[in-house]
C-alpha cells in the first residue's frame, strides 16, 4: 500500500543576502491512511517549513534542493500552480496554531465553511450552508445554525478552533496538517480539541501530521513520533518506543527537559510561621476608562472585571504558584501589583499599606520586580544590554558609578551569560537569552518578592528547563519570594510550594502543593488537572 | 550607516533620491564658490536674456544672473526647508509620545487641540503666525515648524501608542522610572524610524511652502536670492523672459521629488518587515 503522504530525501535552503541557510535537510517521512506522525521540535528546526513544502507555500527565497513530496504517489512537486490550488483545501489541508489569525474578521464563519464546500466539492452555496452546518454539528459546537451566522470576534478561541477544523475536514481530504493547533488555546479548551481530534480521526481515517513543541500533547495524540533538530530528522519511531527508549541524545535531552510533577526541583516549604512578605486584602480590578462624553451623556459605563476581592498572602522565599485558563485575572493581578493596574483594596508589603500607585514608593520599587512573558517585548530594541542592565542599578542608587560594570557583569554571570553580552542588542540574542537578561534586570535589585508572569511559555522546552533551574538556583542563594504565574500545571507541581487557582477574576483555591497532589476539592481545579496531558513517556 | 546606504540605493526610488538630495546638499555647501557671477550683480545692459553663453540660464530685469541667484538661494530655501521641517518634527514627536504615554484624559486632550489646530490649512496657518510675528527669515520658519507640529504629532503617536503596549515600556513603569525618561529613552528611540521617513517627504512640503510664503512676500524679503521669492518676482516679467520663472520652479520641483524619493525609499529601507 503506497502511503498517503510521503516524503523522500527533501532538502530546503532559503537564500538570505550573503549565504544559504539550511532550513530542511534529507527529511524521509511516510504517514499511512489513518495514521497520526507526530513531528515534534523547538522553534527554528524546520517543522513550519516542512508543513508550508508539503503545501506548496513556500516564500520566495525558499530554494528546493533535492527530494520528492508524494501525495498517494504523485509527486506534488511536479504539478502546476492551478493543479496545487486544486489539490489544496481538497486533498491536503491544515489547521493553524492561532484561530483568532487563521480566520477572516470580516466574513461569517458560515460563509469561510460554505466557500471551501463550494470550491472543491462543487455545491450550490445552498447545500454548502446545509452542509456547513452539519459539519460544525459534527466538530462539537453547540448551536450550528446560530455559529454559521457568527463573525469570528463573536466566537470564543476553541469555537474558532472548531470551525477551522471542521474546515480542513470538509473536503474529506486525505492529509491534513495540524500546525500547533492547541498552542493559542487554554488548557482546558485545549484538552477539548484534542478529544475532537481523535475522535475525528477515528472517523475519516485521514493521514495526520501533527506538529507541535509539546512533547506531552504527541505522545497522546500520535501513533508515531518523529523529532525534528535543526532541519535533520533526529529519531522516528513508534510514541512509546521514542519516549521510554531514545535513541538520539537529542531526544534524550528533549525528553528529560519536560517538566514532571514527580521530580521537584524547589526545596522545602517555607517557614510558615513567618510574617507574611506581602498581603493582598481584597483586590479588586476593574478595566474600562471613564469616559468624560459618557458621563455627560448620562450614559453608564460598562466595566469589565480583572479582578474580584483576591485576598492572598506570600511569605518570604516562598514560591507561590498562581494558575488558570487565560482571562481568568492571573496577569491583572501581577501588573496591578506593580502600579501598571489601578486596583481597589490593599496591598501590604513589608508592613507598608499601599493603596495606590502614589503609595508605591522607590523601596517597594526595589523589593518587588517583575519578569514579563514575551522575552522579544520585554527588552528595548533599541538599547544594549549593558545600558538595560544599568538602569536599575542607577535608579536605585546600587552602586557607585565606577563599580557598576563589575556588578553588570555580576548580574551576568549569575544568569550565566558571559560578561560581552553587555555590548549586545536584544535583537542579537535568543529567546532564552533574552529571558535571562530580564531576569537579570528584576535582581538588579536585589528584591523581596520577583513577579514572573508567564515567563516560561513562549520558550523551547530545553530552554525552558534551563530557566526554571536557574531560577529556583537564584532562589536558594537569595531567599527571594516568586509569584509564579503559569498555566503549565506540570511545572507549578515541580517547583511551588503553593498554588492558587484562578477562575475568572476570582481566586478560587489555595492550597499546599501537597494538598494539590492529594486531590483538590474545588470542581474547577480538578477540571484544570485533568485537562493537562500527562508527561510522556 | 554604510549599510543602510546600500539597501537604499538598491531601490530605484531611492538611488534617485539619493543622488538628487546629494545634490542639492552639495550646491547648498559649494554653492558660492561654484557660482560664475555675483548673485546680485547688476548688469543692466544685458537684461531678460534667455540661456546663452555668458549667463547659462539668463538674467532677470536687472541683468543679474539666475544660475548664479539659484546657487547662492539653495542655502536659504533647502537649509530653511530642512531646519523648519526638523523643529516642527521634534515637536510633533515630543508631543505625539507623551500623549500616547500619558493616555486618558491628557491624550484626550492633547489630540482634540491637535485636532482643532489640524482643521487650518497649514498653509493658511503659517500666514497667520507670520502675520503675527511679523515678516522675516526666522519668522517664516518657525511659522513652518509650528504648522507642520500637529500632523506629526499625529503621526507620533500612532506609532507611539503600539509602543506604549510593549513591556519594556511596562517594565519602565514598574521599576518606578520617571514620566520623562520613560518618553525620551524608551518610546522616542523606538518611533523614530517612522517619523524619519515622515519627516522627509516633509522637508519637500516646506520647500514649496517656503516657496509660497515667499511668493506672497511674507518669507523672505528681496533682493535674497530665495527661489520661491525668484518666482514671485518674475512673475511681472514673465512675458520678457520665462526663463526668470521656470528654472526656479524647476529647481523647486527637483528639490521637492529629491526629499519626496528618499522618504519613499528610507520607508523601505527603514521598515525590517521588507
Amino acid at each position: 500500500m503506497t502511503p498517503v503522504l510521503e516524503i523522500r530525501s527533501y532538502t530546503l535552503d532559503y537564500a538570505l543576502p550573503k549565504d544559504r541557510f539550511r532550513a530542511l535537510e534529507a527529511i524521509d517521512l511516510a504517514i499511512d491512511r489513518g495514521q497520526v506522525l507526530g513531528l515534534v521540535g523547538e522553534s527554528g528546526s524546520g517543522k513550519t517549513s516542512l508543513a508550508w513544502a508539503i503545501m506548496r507555500h513556500l516564500p520566495a527565497n525558499a530554494r528546493e534542493i533535492s527530494g520528492e513530496i508524494r501525495l498517494a504517489g504523485e509527486d506534488l512537486r511536479t504539478k502546476t500552480p492551478a493543479e496545487i490550488a486544486a489539490i489544496r483545501g481538497r486533498r491536503i489541508s491544515m489547521v493553524f496554531q492561532d484561530p483568532s489569525t487563521s480566520l477572516n474578521p470580516t466574513l461569517p464563519l458560515g460563509e469561510q465553511l460554505a466557500e471551501v464546500l463550494v470550491r472543491h466539492r462543487g455545491l450550490t452555496p445552498k447545500q454548502a450552508w446545509t452542509e456547513g452546518e452539519a459539519m460544525l454539528d459534527r466538530v462539537g459546537l453547540a448551536r450550528p445554525a446560530d455559529m454559521m451566522h457568527r463573525y469570528p470576534h463573536e466566537a470564543s478561541g476553541g469555537e474558532k478552533q472548531r470551525v477551522v477544523i471542521a474546515t480542513a475536514f470538509a473536503c474529506q481530504p486525505e492529509c491534513i496538517i495540524f500546525d500547533e493547533p492547541t498552542t493559542a488555546l487554554d488548557v482546558i479548551t485545549a484538552r477539548q480539541i484534542l478529544d475532537l481530534f481523535a475522535n475525528l480521526q477515528r472517523e475519516t481515517a485521514v493521514a495526520s501530521l501533527y506538529i507541535s513543541h509539546d512533547l506531552a500533547v504527541v505522545a497522546s495524540v500520535a501513533d508515531r513520533v518523529a523529532v525534528i533538530h535543526r532541519g535533520r530528522l533526529v529519531e522516528e519511531g513508534v510514541i512509546a518506543e521514542v519516549f521510554s527508549a531514545p535513541r538520539d541524545e537529542y531526544t534524550k535531552r528533549l525528553i528529560a527537559a519536560v517538566p514532571r510533577p514527580d521530580r521537584r526541583l524547589a526545596g522545602a516549604h517555607a517557614v510558615p510561621s513567618a510574617a507574611p512578605l506581602i498581603e493582598m486584602r481584597g483586590i479588586s480590578v476593574e478595566y474600562g476608562r471613564p469616559s468624560l462624553i459618557a458621563d455627560l451623556l448620562g450614559r453608564s459605563r460598562r466595566r469589565v472585571t480583572g479582578n474580584r476581592e483576591v485576598n492572598l498572602s506570600i511569605l518570604p522565599g516562598e514560591i507561590m504558584g498562581v494558575v488558570g485558563e487565560s482571562g481568568s485575572g492571573k496577569s491583572t493581578l501581577a501588573r496591578a501589583l506593580v502600579g501598571l493596574n489601578r486596583y481597589d483594596g490593599e496591598v501590604v508589603f513589608a508592613g507598608h499599606r499601599i493603596v495606590g500607585v502614589a503609595d508605591m514608593d522607590r523601596r517597594y520599587r526595589r523589593d518587588v520586580q517583575i519578569v514579563f512573558q514575551h522575552p522579544d517585548s520585554s527588552l528595548n530594541p533599541r538599547q544594549r544590554v549593558g545600558e538595560i542592565l544599568s538602569r536599575p542599578l542607577r535608579l536605585y542608587g546600587e552602586g557607585g558609578a565606577p563599580g557598576r560594570d563589575t556588578l553588570i557583569a555580576e548580574l551576568l554571570a549569575q544568569v550565566r551569560l558571559s560578561a560581552d553580552f553587555v555590548r549586545r542588542y536584544p535583537h542579537q540574542l535568543s529567546g532564552g537569552e533574552k529571558q535571562r537578561v530580564a531576569i537579570a534586570r528584576a535582581f538588579a535589585s536585589r528584591p523581596k518578592l520577583v513577579i514572573c508572569d508567564e515567563i516560561t511559555s513562549s520558550l523551547d522546552v530545553s530552554v525552558q528547563a534551563a530557566v526554571v533551574e536557574l531560577l529556583i538556583d537564584l532562589q536558594r542563594r537569595y531567599g527571594t519570594a516568586y509569584m509564579f504565574i503559569t498555566h503549565d500545571l506540570n511545572l507549578v507541581r515541580q517547583i511551588a510550594h503553593r498554588v492558587a487557582v484562578m477562575y475568572r477574576g476570582e481566586l478560587v483555591e489555595l492550597l499546599t502543593i501537597d494538598e494539590l497532589s492529594a486531590g483538590p476539592r474545588h470542581p474547577y481545579t480538578r477540571s484544570l488537572i485533568d485537562a493537562v496531558p500527562a508527561p510522556a513517556g | 550607516m554604510i549599510e543602510l546606504f546600500r539597501r537604499l540605493a538598491r531601490s530605484p526610488q531611492g538611488a534617485i533620491g539619493v543622488a538628487i538630495v546629494t545634490l542639492a546638499l552639495m550646491i547648498v555647501v559649494l554653492g558660492p564658490l561654484l557660482a560664475p557671477h555675483s548673485p546680485e550683480g547688476l548688469y543692466p545692459l544685458l537684461r531678460y536674456k534667455g540661456p546663452g553663453a555668458g549667463h547659462w540660464f539668463g538674467t532677470d530685469q536687472y541683468g543679474r544672473d539666475i544660475l548664479s541667484r539659484l546657487l547662492y538661494g539653495a542655502r536659504a530655501t533647502v537649509v530653511m526647508a530642512f531646519l523648519a521641517t526638523a523643529l516642527g518634527t521634534t515637536a510633533g514627536a515630543v508631543i505625539g509620545t507623551t500623549s500616547a504615554f500619558l493616555g486618558g484624559r491628557a491624550d484626550e486632550a492633547i489630540m482634540r487641540t491637535i485636532d482643532a489646530i489640524m482643521s487650518v490649512p497649514s498653509l493658511l496657518f503659517a500666514l497667520l503666525i507670520v502675520n503675527l510675528l511679523g515678516k522675516s527669515s526666522l519668522n517664516a520658519l518657525i511659522a513652518v515648524g509650528i504648522a507642520f507640529t500637529p500632523s506629526m504629532a499625529r503621526v507620533t503617536r500612532s506609532v507611539a501608542l503600539a509602543v506604549r503596549q510593549q513591556d519594556y515600556v511596562n517594565a519602565a513603569v514598574a521599576r518606578g522610572e520617571s514620566s520623562a525618561y520613560v518618553v525620551v529613552r524608551e518610546m522616542l528611540p523606538n518611533v523614530v524610524a517612522p517619523i524619519i521617513v515622515e519627516m522627509t517627504i516633509r522637508v519637500s512640503f516646506a520647500v514649496m511652502l517656503f516657496a509660497t510664503l515667499s511668493f506672497l512676500g511674507l518669507g523672505a524679503q528681496p533682493p535674497a536670492p530665495e527661489w520661491g521669492l525668484m518666482v514671485s518676482e518674475g512673475r511681472r516679467f514673465m512675458h520678457l523672459n520665462a526663463w526668470m520663472i521656470i528654472w526656479p520652479s524647476l529647481a523647486i520641483a527637483t528639490v521637492a521629488i529629491g526629499f519626496n524619493l528618499l522618504g519613499d525609499g528610507l520607508r523601505d529601507v527603514l521598515n525590517p518587515r521588507t
